[in-house]
């Protein structure tokens, strides 16, 4: 690292403000001690620091990720992502089970490379600092997560239903679709949740986002990918979560019908048996979300089994005339 | 061709397959015209949770290692029951990117093992669907053998 004075003009250019001082970082393993303005070298091609990116999870409060810069391209001005290199082990708590996952930089670098082009994830290239560090230098997506889509929806669920739910289901499709690809590639997402599909405003494309973390699941290697589907699918039928809190909260005539089997088996509370709240569920669209609850005989293996029966499924549900759903 | 009396038996460290192979050395105890395959899987660990070459290769090392005495201590209860020792092997294969069902599966098919055994761990329904079921695995895919499924 080191005082880079040349620098300073375009980095104050890009970065829309006066810089202190402007450091060349050739090796970005400390990365706790880089700074907006510092402009960070990779195999030639050079980045100004903006800021550093914050991810919050389900409404919780927002958490800094210090290995994910804001930055802008000092050669053409784009707006880029630099995901530096941080090797995380955590456990991960997914109901009643604790689940040992890790950052694997390496993984989302060959992820990238895979799914180049492909419209449903987010696109990036990994370029190398000096100390060898690979770092996915991805390109930034204007619009939100799935999540946010759905709840800025406002109006009564049966209005949802008959209005929006077919063509909320119609372009997940797709993006269940972009999992599958990956999957016969023989890589997992690691990280399927609702906030990890982003709705890219300029395309209009649901994208796959964030895909470093890793696990050790060999005899079922996608299960964990597969649970964060039946959840995402779930949510955006029922466009929240629906859980015994709530329903006692509601529907309180409801729950002396329901049972242990009707909830999934990994987060007791949450109910997958949809058709029970919303009785005017299509048969077909509940049964496929069954294959996500506790009393399920065969639960899913594979995206391919799940997007068999989610297809079909989707013919019951209103198709809107073009007037009413705009 | 299958040949019935020819069984693979599935063993790993855990107490399932330990239970297993002594309910094979009770069912099959004394006899002389049935031939055993004992096959551990290994699965070496993931490049990407454990970047370090050298520390991957000490655990691949010492997991080796306990397959290898699982092998043996099955091995020597078969034996013991009574089957003669030429007719029980024991052999120590890695998965290579299989899933361990996946490599039992398709010694079975090279080997024509007409039986297949293996333990079962008293999995919940939410621990098999996240982590999946060796034993599962290899009922669902089973085809033209039979599975002894030791619980």
């Amino acid at each position: 690292m080191r005082e880079a004075p040349e620098l300073k003009e375009r980095a104050q250019e890009l970065a829309g403000r006066v810089l202190k001082q402007v450091r060349l970082v050739t090796d970005t393993t400390e990365f706790m001690a880089l700074e907006p303005g510092d402009v960070v070298e990779l195999q030639g091609r050079r980045f100004v620091l903006l800021g550093t990116e914050f991810e919050g999870r389900f409404g919780l409060d927002e958490q800094p990720k210090h290995w994910v810069k804001r930055s802008r391209d000092l050669e053409d001005g784009s707006p880029r992502i630099l995901k530096l290199v941080f090797h995380e082990e955590f456990v991960l708590p997914i109901g009643q089970f604790k689940i040992r996952c890790f950052r694997s930089p390496a993984k989302e670098a060959r992820i990238l490379e895979l799914v180049r082009g492909h419209p449903h994830f987010m696109q990036g290239h990994t370029l190398y600092d000096a100390a060898g560090n690979p770092v996915r230098v991805l390109e930034r997506i204007r619009g939100g997560p799935l999540d946010q889509l759905l709840s800025d929806m406002e109006m009564e669920h049966q209005q949802y239903y008959q209005l929006h739910l077919r063509g909320v289901l119609e372009r997940l499709v797709p993006v269940f679709q972009a999992l599958a690809y990956l999957h016969r590639q023989g890589e997992r997402h690691g990280d399927v949740r609702r906030d990890h599909v982003f709705v890219d405003q300029d395309s209009g494309t649901w994208r796959w986002i964030d895909f470093d973390y890793n696990f050790d699941f060999r005899e079922n290697p996608y299960g964990l990918d597969l649970f964060g589907l039946g959840n995402i699918l779930a949510y955006a039928v029922a466009r929240g979560e629906v859980t015994l809190y709530w329903i006692k909260r509601q529907r309180p005539e409801l729950v002396d019908g329901l049972s242990a089997d009707d909830f999934s088996p990994i987060i007791k509370n949450r109910l997958m048996n949809l058709g029970k709240f919303f009785p005017y569920l299509p048969r077909r669209l509940n049964n496929v979300l069954l294959h996500f609850s506790a009393g399920s005989r065969l639960f899913y293996q594979r995206v391919e089994e799940l997007l068999e029966e989610l297809g079909p499924a989707l013919e019951d549900l209103p198709r809107p005339a073009p007037e009413e759903a705009s | 061709m299958t040949l019935w009396n020819r069984i693979l038996a599935a063993v790993d460290d855990k107490e399932a397959s330990l239970q297993a192979v002594r309910y094979l050395a009770g069912v099959l105890g004394g006899s002389d015209t049935c031939r055993v395959m004992l096959l551990a899987v290994l699965q070496r660990p993931l490049a990407d949770a454990v970047p370090d070459p050298a520390q991957r290769k000490a655990l691949t090392a010492e997991k080796r290692r306990q397959l290898s005495e699982s092998l043996a201590a099955a091995r020597k209860e078969l034996v013991e029951a009574g089957i003669p020792a030429a007719n029980v092997e024991a052999h120590l294969e890695e998965a290579g990117g299989r899933t361990v069902g996946e490599t039992i599966l398709a010694r079975q098919a090279q080997g024509g093992y007409g039986t297949v055994v293996v333990g079962r761990r008293n999995l919940s329904k939410a621990e098999e669907f996240l982590f999946g079921s060796v034993s599962s695995d290899v009922v669902h895919r089973a085809a033209n053998f039979s599975v002894w499924v030791v619980a």
